[in-house]
């Protein structure tokens, strides 16, 4: 039985197929106009590939945004927060993950789970862009940089450009006020991967670390922000085997095929 | 019920509009530390402010700042845009730096034809008990003299007895509605609440018995958990609809416009002016009173038992700071207690925020576990 | 997952102070480049600021003051004394009255936090913040504060909460340390009520505190102990008021730094010897800078009154940019304490002075009146006209909830009464993460440019010294 789980996020959709506990297919596009279209074409299109049906799906969970008008379109059974989502998609990856940070396009959250993958506590951010991968985008294009570079670029840097603002738009004329000086673009990006992990430390404080921490989401990806997160919290994190961008549509996956009553 | 929620949704409600066409006087308040029955004994209309989650402030921002808490904002707008133009008079009271500044801009763009400024202490030793004494018995001469009325001891005393019967119901709508098959969702209590404190007595007990009797034998909907919700000012009904859309049912609260609002009951004076006075200032359950917080953590830790609740969600207004504040402690309280907490801060007003406050109270109900699946009315 | 446990503020401003304590009176270019050498980078510009050459000896002489107070807190604590947090706007000689507690004022403490650690205020701003306070809150408190609740810092024996009236902000914070750390919280309110009954209430409830406390230390504040204090508090008033006459002279001689000086005594250490000795020192630099005619820049362009706090987060950038520019700081609303002498005949006379002096105190004075735009506002248009002030700014500190809900009521009046114009300015005054520095300079050089300068007012006031505007 194929069990599926949906993750609409701001800038990019997953869809997971799961059969028996492994991720046997996944997809990941960018998203469309609407949720409900993203949903449709993702796993629309993942479900194609494979030349499998709607009708093959035993159980879907729909997850993130739309959530819920998913679930009422009848492309899922049930719909589920991306917080317990991302904590049970951890766990299941490493099982002594206990705190997952999730950094995306345009929020971010801190999850603590229990080792049955229970929720025990959470923080979210999803008003402000500083901590969230919009604020890497928009300093990405000051410094005139792909944001896949923004990483690996700073590692080579000698220094770091300090930036004092938490605001991204009073950062970017920062950034820029640097630039015109001749400060290296690679202190910058330091500075930057600096920042970033210094607002998401303030989300981590509010729930605390517990071992083993791990790092899903988009911004997972930047090495740099990854390992000035490792030093302010004195812990190495577990890399999962999974992309991290798929980590929500595959808890959801799992809360699907928990939710029919299947084994875990 | 869907009369009390109709009347509730509208600021000039045909009962106001009633009283105004019969020639009498509506005197608007804004918080719960406002003795009414002073209003009502007058022969005037008390109306408690509100806002009712209206997003718009243009007018107001120009004099608010955008640091200033957007109910406070919202009301602003409402007093200068006209929609509170039939009252014939304002109170001020102390309740927080943002409705003092809220009422000293009203006051000072459209000066009210009355105004008066009851200065409430923030602590209940005794001299602020007698200070507050003397500020009640100042209020009542002021009325008088505004008005053209005496407010004899009588006028008074029966102006208690109405308020009293009143809160009864209230206290009876909150039965019903802690107990086991809640016969009233949050929603629908903010309603009554709200619908309450801008009707005259009469009407409110008529209206609220008639409820209370439909509502007797009530099943409720199929909902996940037990909430209770705690903290700032909201009167935001479809706030609290999207909280219990996820299936989170509000059995209990110790909101402004909610239990503290008329939870108070013990008189312990012959002068009626003392009584409230004490009844109001004492029995002041707020985080402006800055030497009470533990009454306010036994009273949502009672509460919480009471009403077998699940969970409890500490919300505040985008800077709050009273609430703000008091909700971190509660949370470290309750969550000693064993009692899981969310802790929110939100935007006044703002529909686009339901969004967020769905994800997390959902989050929050996954986390406290699943009583009845939302959808599964198998 | 556990780490050890960070250092608070009060011990690392306290470390630094001991080498401030340990400075000569007065220092050369190159001893002072020793000195700033053996400071954290973070901090060696704003230090170098205050050591400027134009302000140095005094400077020194005003940190040393500094340094004994904090120092004299900690030896306060291994005498056995109780230590008692104060918020700014309590007046501390009350508690420097008795022989066994100690005041530490709290904003002054997250200040010298913000001005002389590496990393400003911020790790205990983000301590509070990772205990689920909103980002809403008052950094002047929230800093030190955030330092009690989340580090290895000192603890209080018990905390005096002077807000209630004037700031639900401050007076939530200080409650919820009281109830954090189980300690006592003494209460003193300022009833919203300029009348006569509520001046007299705010006695009943000043001599109330007096009370609790001398229950508290198991101490009477006996006439002589209330005197002592209260005669060198008349000292300090005396010199205050000599100093706000020299603010008047044009070019102003006062260095722009002797606003935050001011205040810093009179929050930490007003009614000591040491107080007397800096506000002295203080008004001898600014008589001979009248006399010299010295002023920083070529020409005072602007003379502001900054209508309640200033930033803090960066003095080179912010009081020395100022001047050197020839904008005049006048002072800030946290100048506006308007001493009083206190009548020393009896206890019972010295005790009222001082419920006076609370009264009087900034923040209470002004937004914990009946009406705060009214009372804020006579004190602004009293320090503009008595000052020659040419205009005014409003920091626009984030967390000012008071002062924010009326800040348009003022400047319109202000203007309408005056014809002095009002930049305002939104930031947070303690910690640069919200507004940079660079931005607020900027606001300010347009807005004197663009509107000051153009409107061409302040002139005819004050006595001329240089025949310039």
């Amino acid at each position: 039985m194929l069990f599926a789980g949906i993750d609409i996020g701001s800038l990019t959709a997953q869809a997971v197929l799961l059969e028996d506990g492994n991720v046997t297919l996944s997809k990941s596009i960018s998203v469309k106009p609407n949720p409900v279209e993203s949903a449709r074409t993702v796993m629309g299109e993942l479900l194609e590939e494979n030349k499998l049906s709607w009708g093959d799906i035993g159980y879907c969970v729909s997850t993130g945004y739309g959530r819920e008008k998913i679930q009422s379109e009848g492309m899922a059974q049930e719909n589920v927060s991306e917080i317990s989502c991302h904590g049970l998609g951890a766990l299941s990856l490493v099982p002594q993950v206990r705190t997952v940070i999730d950094i995306g396009g345009q929020d971010a959250k801190v999850i603590r789970v229990d080792a049955g993958g229970e929720l025990v506590d959470f923080v979210m951010n999803d008003k402000c862009a500083a901590g969230t991968g919009r604020f890497l985008e928009v300093m990405c294009r000051t410094l005139g940089v792909a944001l896949e570079e923004l990483g690996p670029m700073s590692q080579g840097a000698r220094g770091h450009m300090h930036l004092s603002s938490r605001c991204s738009i009073y950062a970017e004329t920062e950034v820029l006020h640097y630039l015109q000086r001749g400060v290296d673009k690679a202190s910058l990006a330091a500075g930057i991967n600096r920042s970033m992990a210094h607002r998401v430390m303030a989300l981590v404080r509010r729930v605390g670390v517990e071992k083993e921490v791990l790092m899903s989401g988009g911004v997972a990806k930047n090495v740099a922000v990854r390992a000035e997160l490792e030093k302010m919290m004195n812990v190495k994190m577990v890399t999962p085997r999974l992309d991290p961008q798929l980590i929500g549509a595959f808890g959801a996956a799992l809360m699907a095929r928990k939710a029919s009553g299947a084994a875990c | 019920m869907r009369h009390i929620t109709e009347q509730a949704s509208v600021i000039e409600n045909e009962y106001v509009r009633g009283w105004k066409g019969e020639g009498r006087k509506v005197v608007g308040f804004a918080c719960i530390a406002t003795p009414v029955e002073v209003i009502e004994a007058a022969g005037l209309l008390p109306y408690r402010l509100t806002a009712l989650g209206n997003p718009s402030t243009e007018i107001a921002d120009a004099y608010l700042s955008r640091f200033n808490c957007g109910f406070c904002r919202s009301l602003l707008q409402l007093g200068l845009d006209g929609t509170y133009d039939f009252l014939d008079g304002l109170i001020e009271t102390n309740g927080c730096d943002h409705l003092r500044g809220m009422f000293e801009n009203w006051q000072y763009v459209k000066p009210s034809p009355f105004f008066h400024y009851l200065k409430v202490p923030h602590i209940t030793t005794d001299d602020a008990l007698d200070y507050f004494r003397v500020e009640v018995r100042l209020f009542k001469e002021a009325v008088e003299k505004h008005f053209g009325v005496e407010i004899k001891d009588d006028d008074l005393w029966r102006a208690i007895e109405n308020q009293d019967e009143v809160r009864e119901r209230l206290r009876k709508v909150f039965a019903m509605r802690e107990g086991g098959n809640p016969a009233f969702t949050g929603a629908e209590t903010l309603s009554i609440l709200l619908f309450s404190s801008v009707v005259p007595a009469e009407a409110s007990i008529e209206l609220i018995d008639r409820a209370i009797e439909e509502r007797k034998d009530h099943q409720p909907p199929d909902f996940r958990a037990r909430l209770m919700l705690c903290g700032s000012a909201s009167d935001e009904v479809d706030l609290i609809s999207e909280i219990e859309g996820v299936g989170g049912l509000i059995v209990t609260d110790a909101l402004c416009y909610g239990t503290r609002a008329f939870w108070k009951v013990e008189k312990e004076s012959d002068d009626p002016v003392v009584a409230l006075a004490d009844m109001y200032l004492k029995e002041l359950l707020c985080p402006r009173m800055f030497d009470d917080y533990p009454r306010r953590r036994d009273y949502v830790l009672s509460a919480v038992e009471r009403a077998a609740v699940d969970g409890v969600i500490v919300m505040h207004n985008k800077f709050c700071d009273v609430h703000g504040v008091d909700n971190v402690h509660l949370r470290m309280d309750l969550e000693r207690h064993g009692i899981p907490v969310l802790q929110l801060e939100k935007e006044y007003g703002a529909k686009a925020d339901f969004g967020r406050i769905r994800t997390r109270v959902q989050a929050f109900l996954e986390k406290i576990g699943d009583r009845r699946k939302v959808g599964d009315r198998a | 997952m556990k780490t050890s446990a960070p250092v608070g503020l009060f011990d690392r401003v306290s470390s630094m102070l001991e080498i401030i304590d340990r400075l000569p009176d007065d220092m050369s270019d190159e001893e002072l480049e020793g000195v700033l050498g053996m400071l954290p980078a973070d901090v060696r510009q704003s230090m170098g600021a205050i050591f400027a050459p134009r302000v140095r000896k005094t400077s020194i002489t005003f940190m040393k003051m500094i340094a004994g107070w904090l120092l004299g807190a900690r030896r306060a604590r291994l005498e056995g004394k109780k230590i008692i947090i104060v918020p700014f706007n309590f007046p501390p000689e009350l508690i420097h009255a008795f022989d066994t507690m100690y005041p530490i004022t709290s904003e002054i403490l997250s200040t010298l936090g913000v001005m002389g650690l590496e990393g400003q205020g911020e790790r205990y701003w983000d301590m509070a913040m990772g205990l689920g306070l909103p980002d809403h809150m008052c950094s002047s408190n929230t800093i030190e504060l955030g330092s009690i609740l989340g580090s290895e810092d000192f603890k209080p024996n018990a905390i005096i909460s002077a807000a209630p009236g004037g700031c639900d902000v401050n007076a939530k914070i200080h409650e919820f340390v009281s109830h954090y750390l189980d300690i006592p919280q003494f209460i003193l309110e300022k009833p919203v009520d300029d009348s006569v009954r509520g001046r007299e209430q705010y006695s009943k409830y000043y001599r109330k505190l007096v009370a609790d406390l001398e229950d508290f230390a198991g101490e009477e504040l006996t006439e002589a102990k209330l005197r002592r204090v209260a005669e060198k508090a008349n000292e300090c008033t005396e010199l205050c008021l000599e100093l706000w006459d020299l603010h008047k002279a044009v070019p102003c001689p006062v260095p722009n730094i002797f606003s935050l000086f001011t205040y810093g005594v009179r929050f930490a250490m007003w009614g000591t010897d040491e107080a007397v000795g800096t506000l002295q020192e203080m008004v001898d630099l600014s008589k001979k800078r009248l006399e010299e005619k010295a002023y920083p820049a070529e020409k005072e362009v602007a003379r502001c009154v900054w209508a309640y706090t200033s930033y803090y987060f960066d003095v080179p950038n912010f009081f020395n940019w100022m001047e050197e520019n020839g904008f005049t700081h006048l002072g800030d609303g946290l100048d506006f304490f308007f001493p009083q002498y206190v009548d020393t005949s009896s206890r019972d006379t010295i005790i009222e002075g001082m419920a006076e002096s609370a009264w009087n105190m900034p923040m209470t004075r002004q937004v914990g009146g009946e009406s705060m735009s009214v009372s804020w506002m006579e004190d602004v248009i009293y320090a503009c006209r008595e000052l020659g002030a040419n205009c005014a700014i409003f920091c626009g500190h984030h967390s000012c909830k008071q002062t924010w809900s009326v800040a348009s009521i003022l400047r319109t009046e202000l203007m309408k009464r005056t014809g002095i114009p009002m930049l305002v300015l939104q930031g947070d005054a303690w910690i640069k993460r919200m507004t940079p520095m660079s931005v607020v300079q900027d606001e300010i050089n347009e807005f004197i440019r663009n509107v000051v300068t153009r409107k061409r007012r302040g002139r005819g006031r004050g006595v001329r010294t240089t025949g310039e505007a």
